[in-house]
């Protein structure tokens, strides 16, 4: 083997150096980029895989891209002859959601090969939310389309640059068929120059250590995240973990879909078979496969090590199974705008299969829907129109010893910001009337769920138009352990005459006018344990900071609580008998 | 006499200069939990008269330690009806990506503790509802009646207008003299709710912290007869006034290291070097910061507590750019689940140290593996080395690991250690653009002059400059600094809509603002020079570019100059540049250094000790690449001006060491610092 040849300590100087990498390629992207869909939610992921395709090191913003770089390089390295047909320079541009790690088509993914000597000893690869992609609605993805052709603009795996020149037919096209070309064109500049940096970069450490050095780290480097992974297999508990949900609706007025998961354990392999799931539905809450396999590798990692190094040697244990054609392995040209409903739904699926026997790891379930936001219209002092384009915070779990976290961003996303009300009120035609925490007192238990959050737009022209994608308004975060359930996304309208509209959970486009407000409300986390369990002084800690009511310390919890003091005046019955 | 003090952990550090440019420098013990007896005591010390104290710099960590232990005072917040829950919400990142048990930063205060009030402002800082002052009035009692003994208020758009903010603070003051009490627009004027509230509750958190260090310092000078000019080393680079630190602590947050880079340039302006990499090895962590033709840079994008693990809490307070990582001295070897190296973050400090302080330490640091490789002396230890055993330590857990001599698996450590620090200098310099054979590294801490002639020559630097004081540099710089005042003012402007009569009058309004600062410190208007800055970006983007733009009165023509300026930086640091694409300014920033007499530098004299005579001894030293090599071990103290050699070479000191590698050379140069060449061409 070559590995042995190579001292042990260039081997790790090099995986460190292929780590910075992904990082700077990362950076490079987030601070040029154009939107605030890429700079503030960091809905991106840049890295290098090896010469197959196989993923190196990868910086990301969202759980959710953990996955699609390398089936898109894997795609690019089959169109392309094995790479015969590719050259120094060139950069491809895939968006095809059905394979080539695809998600929707709003995510651009853009490819390059990296040549040392010759041939092509590496790929540098992203994948970036274009704020527009052209499609039905401002934004692209929508939550009413019913066909991949209202979604916007393809890329079917194609040249963008042909040995460094430009495909200017191509960026034509895409400045004809976009309505803010300005935010994706200059986002497309962005990711290439991030793929030219790890292009640059990679050489530089061919150039100091030989390419026969960063051949064998590579190779170390995948083993290394494989060993790390089957170590923490073989602490788990041997079994079979069945779980079966619903996801609520499809935004076409169908649905609940049933899904379901059966997760085997073995010494070796983590096997997720979602066959028996519903089948592909009519609106675009479908996702393809390569999306399941993303949110599925993200609850792998926090089952298995949150703090791994990503590479693709660590999800060699782990294999994926779903039936053709359903939910969660959309054919063509099945909607998939808004694939991350079903996507986060797979990925829970497994969380609540395994959180029985992995208490330690795992919380009770959270709001789980990225909660995306579309809102349009124009500016009331510039004139300009302006487009929102966000996901939500929420309530997370509860787990054993810990309460669920108040307003942070779902699973699928992560390094994610949310947007400043002051920003928002400058560039946007709103106002904010309310940002605050949902304290409802659901998610009761020994540990408490996180609340989710009530964040408020008034629109100040006529004329806007809200969209709404919020998943988890049905079925709710469950508790766990006795932990009582969340609550559910939604949100109302609040006319300017005074009338109030909803609740409702996926909307598409709803009008508003001056002075309407749109009261966005994200799901309070499922409990942990029996509320009952909670200490009687920190119930009326709770009730002191609002985050319960003085009503429900005593019916959830069984405290008594003073109503004006906040001080411990005792406990029920039904608590002293639960207690003894 | 000018004296500068720096508390670190340890050691209170002393450096002085004299009215001949003479320098002298002391180290006495810290003294926690009264650090003011450290400093007389180190003044003491250093045997100089306390009459002769003319101005006094002085730098402390109790700011960060008051943040990061949560020794600071019970804070209530105010904010906007709508809003207390901003500070909490905070911005709903998760750098854990897949932790599904993330744990998030807990506000400093608690929900019951932050009141909401009436009062709107829009973007544009016009008022839409007036503030409601009974309430302010009520929430003062439930304060109170609560024991809170800060408050801090933040309000939307308050960066744009202050106006309800600063009501509030007259009508608190006046209900209720004692309290202390900060409005964010005292501590920043930028946009961003959270970043400004977050960043305000901080100031009050720690302000009575700060009141109390400052008084007992302040009294124990006077009380032993020193009647000085006091001023405090804040994180930009500059000192203040001891009535201003009170006024807004989260100033100091980084007193200290960042003192260490402004002496880097300081030093750099004394040697004819403008392009610096300033690089600070200390027992723990390694820091580097990168300064351009002579200037320091400063942003407000600064937290505490942040890393991969936890988004941490943003400060908006300009603060020198320090890349830190945890690679120290006595940061750690050990090998992961999957059998690989790895050295740090976790480092044995002070106690029980490396295994070679003999205090009780059993894991192998980086200090031990310099050691085991012939760079450090066990004599020069201060502790009785026992180097069998730090041997066994370092072939129990590495060479034993890789079937390996105990010298290759030190060698190991070391490789591991200067790749982890190899990679926080990239961060300051190619990933930024920047050619590091434009730069000259200044290497100071204890570690910093044993790894930075390698590391120098890997990064592509041609020169390590180790300066004389090298071990108490952060006080040396504190030494060399003049008053400073960052003015940030968040002033969103499209170039093409930019009107020459307002844009002219902003920048007056913040030079007088900072003049008037300055004048009630004493100073005259010649002392004082302003720098301005433009934070500019293409329009769309998010993140800004720092560009230099000219003083005095605009013209028409300095916009293109100013456009031409920021495409050129936008390149540099990303690549790439937009020419069709309109630019936007987001802040203006002016900086204002108040300048203060300092006396020259003298040089050295040249004595009549021979190179030869300097050396202490010839010991074999383990290079890569070249094993054993026999190598003189010089006394740094015995060169004289204008001596010079060739590597392999030690010079060592007290307290640290350098390490030159085969193929470098070294002179002194006439202040006394070694000029190394890394043999870089």
């Amino acid at each position: 083997m070559r590995v042995n040849k190579v001292d042990p300590f260039s081997l790790e100087i090099v995986k460190d150096s292929l780590i910075a990498i992904g990082d700077e390629m990362f950076y490079t992207l987030g601070r040029t980029s154009m939107s605030p869909i890429i700079y503030e939610v960091l809905d991106y992921a840049c890295g290098l895989t090896d010469a197959q395709g196989q993923l190196l090191t990868q910086g990301h913003g969202v759980a959710g891209f953990i996955g699609n770089l390398s089936f898109m390089v894997r795609d690019t390295v089959k169109k392309f002859a094995e790479g015969k047909n590719l050259s120094p320079g060139d950069i491809i541009i895939i968006n095809d959601p059905y394979s080539g790690g695809g998600s929707h088509l709003s995510d651009v993914g853009l490819v390059m090969p990296i040549y040392y000597e010759g041939e092509i000893v590496a790929f540098s690869a992203n994948k970036a939310h274009w704020t527009e992609v052209g499609g039905k609605d401002p934004g692209s993805f929508t939550n009413d389309s019913t066909d991949i052709f209202q979604e916007g603009l393809q890329f079917p795996c194609v040249k963008l640059f042909d040995k460094g020149v430009v495909n200017q037919a191509l960026v034509d096209i895409i400045q004809a068929n976009v309505r803010f070309p300005d935010l994706s064109l200059g986002d497309m500049w962005a990711q290439v120059a991030a793929l030219r940096t790890g292009e640059r970069r990679f050489q530089e450490l061919c150039e100091k250590h030989g390419k026969d050095v960063v051949t064998a780290s590579i190779e170390n480097l995948l083993d290394h995240g494989e060993q790390l992974a089957r170590k923490e297999l073989v602490s788990l508990q041997n079994g079979v973990y069945e779980a079966v949900d619903y996801i609520d609706s499809d935004g076409m007025g169908n649905g609940p879909f049933r899904i379901q998961v059966k997760v085997t354990i073995t010494d070796d392999q983590f096997i997720c078979d979602f066959r028996g799931s519903h089948p592909q539905v009519l609106g675009p809450v479908n996702c393809s496969y390569t999306t399941l396999v993303s949110d599925v590798r993200t609850i792998y990692l926090a089952i298995t090590n949150p703090s791994h190094d990503i590479n693709d040697g660590v999800f060699r244990p782990l294999e994926i199974i779903a039936d053709p054609g359903t939910i969660f392995s959309a054919e063509r040209p099945a909607p998939v705008s808004v694939y991350w409903e079903s996507g986060s739904a797979g990925g829970d699926l497994v969380w609540k299969a395994l959180a029985p026997i992995l208490p330690k790891r795992l919380t009770a379930g959270h709001f789980l829907s990225v909660c995306a936001v579309t809102l349009s219209g124009k500016h009331h002092v510039t004139d300009e129109p302006f487009l929102i384009v966000e996901p939500s915070v929420g309530g997370w779990g509860a787990g054993e010893g810990q309460d669920g976290v108040r307003g942070q961003f779902c699973i699928g996303d992560g390094e994610t910001y949310n947007m400043p009300v002051e920003i928002a009120e400058a560039r946007y035609g709103v106002m904010v009337d309310e940002y605050s925490l949902r304290c409802d007192g659901a998610g009761a238990g020994e540990f408490i769920g996180g609340s989710g959050v009530v964040r408020s737009y008034r629109a100040m022209t006529d004329q806007q138009a809200v969209t709404v994608t919020f998943g988890r308004n049905k079925f709710l975060p469950w508790g766990f352990n006795g932990g009582d359930s969340g609550s559910p996304n939604e949100f109302y309208v609040e006319k300017a005459n005074g009338e109030i509209d909803g609740p409702f959970g996926i909307y598409a486009r709803y009008p508003l006018n001056k002075g309407d407000v749109v009261k966005l409300v994200t799901g309070t986390g499922g409990g942990y344990g029996h509320p009952f369990n909670r200490p009687a002084e920190q119930v009326a800690q709770d009730a002191k900071n609002g985050y319960v009511t003085v009503e429900q310390a005593e019916q959830k919890y069984g405290v008594l609580v003073d109503s004006v003091t906040y001080e411990l005046r005792g406990e029920t019955s039904e608590r002293a008998q639960f207690r003894q | 006499m000018r004296v500068a003090t720096d508390i670190g952990g340890t050691f209170t550090d002393l450096v002085y200069v004299d009215e001949h440019g003479d320098i002298g420098v002391a180290k006495s013990p810290t003294t926690p939990p009264n650090f003011e007896q450290g400093v007389m005591d180190v003044i003491e010390v250093s045997g100089i008269e306390k009459e002769a104290i003319h101005t006094f710099i002085h730098g402390s960590t109790v700011i960060i330690n008051a943040l990061t232990e949560r020794k600071g005072i019970k804070t209530g917040l105010i904010t906007t009806k709508g809003f207390r829950d901003v500070l909490e919400i905070a911005r709903g990142n998760r750098p854990d990506l897949f932790n599904v048990r993330y744990h998030k930063p807990e506000p400093f205060v608690p929900r019951y503790l932050r009141l909401e009030v009436e009062e709107r402002l829009n973007y544009q800082g016009e008022i839409i509802r007036p503030l409601d002052r009974e309430q302010v009035k009520s929430i003062v009692s439930y304060f109170q009646q609560e024991e809170v003994k800060a408050v801090a208020i933040a309000y939307l758009h308050a960066y744009v207008n202050p106006v309800h903010e600063q009501l509030t603070v007259a009508l608190i003051k006046e209900l209720w003299p004692e309290v202390h009490v900060t409005a964010s627009h005292e501590v920043t004027k930028e946009w961003r709710e959270y970043e400004r509230t977050n960043t305000t509750v901080l100031n009050s958190y720690v302000k009575p912290t700060a009141a109390s260090y400052i008084n007992k310092l302040q009294g124990k000078l006077k009380e032993n007869g020193v009647d000085s000019y006091n001023y405090i080393m804040q994180s930009n680079g500059g000192t203040t006034t001891f009535a201003q630190a009170k006024e807004t602590p989260i100033n100091m947050v980084e007193s200290g290291p960042v003192a260490g880079v402004y002496g880097a340039a300081v030093l750099g302006e004394l040697i004819g070097e403008t392009n610096l990499i300033a690089f600070d090895i200390g027992g723990t962590t390694a820091k580097c910061s990168l300064i351009d033709k002579g200037g320091v840079k400063v942003s407000t994008d600064y937290y505490i507590e942040r890393s991969e693990r936890s988004a941490g809490y943003p400060i908006k307070v300009p603060v020198v750019d320090i890349v830190e990582i945890g690679n120290g001295g006595g940061s750690i070897a050990w090998i992961d689940d999957a059998g690989s190296l790895k050295v740090g973050p976790e480092s044995a400090g002070a106690l029980p140290g490396p295994v070679a302080y003999g205090l009780g330490g059993t894991k192998p640091t980086t200090t031990d593996a310099n050691l085991v490789a012939g760079r450090l002396a066990a004599r020069n230890f201060g502790y009785n080395v026992d180097l069998e055993k730090v041997k066994q330590a370092i072939h129990e857990t590495v060479a034993s690991h890789f079937d390996m001599s105990v010298e290759e698996a030190a060698l190991g450590m070391i490789r591991i250690a200067d790749s982890n620090m190899l990679n926080a200098l990239k961060l300051v310099s190619v990933r930024k653009g920047y050619d590091p054979r434009d730069f000259t590294l200044v290497a100071f801490g204890g570690g910093g002059p044993m790894h930075a002639p390698i590391l120098a020559k890997e990064l592509g630097v041609k020169k390590v400059v180790v300066p004389t004081a090298s071990s108490v540099f952060s006080a040396w710089g504190m030494l060399m600094t003049d008053l400073r005042r960052d003015y940030i003012q968040t002033y969103i402007k499209r170039l093409g809509q930019l009107d020459i009569t307002e844009i002219n009058q902003a920048w007056a309004a913040l030079e007088q603002e900072a003049w008037q600062q300055y004048e009630a410190d004493g100073l005259n208007r010649e002392a004082v020079i302003y720098t301005r800055f433009a934070d500019m970006r293409y329009v769309g983007q998010e993140h800004t570019v720092k560009v230099q733009v000219p003083n005095g009165e605009w013209q028409a023509e300095t916009f293109a100059e100013i456009v031409e300026r920021f495409h050129q930086l936008h390149e540099k640091t990303y690549t790439f540049r937009l020419e069709q694409t309109e630019t936007e300014i987001v802040s203006l920033h002016v900086t204002a250094f108040g300048k203060v007499q300092k006396p020259t530098l003298k040089k050295l004299e040249k004595t009549d000790i021979l190179v030869s005579e300097a050396i202490i001894e010839s010991r074999p030293v383990y290079f890569e690449g070249k094993g054993w090599v026999t190598t003189d071990v010089y006394d740094r103290h015995k060169l004289s001006p204008g001596a010079s050699f060739e590597g392999p070479a030690i010079v060592e000191e007290r307290s640290s060491s350098t390490v030159m590698h085969p193929g470098q050379s070294l002179t002194v140069d006439e202040y006394g610092n070694l000029i190394i060449l890394t043999g870089v061409n």
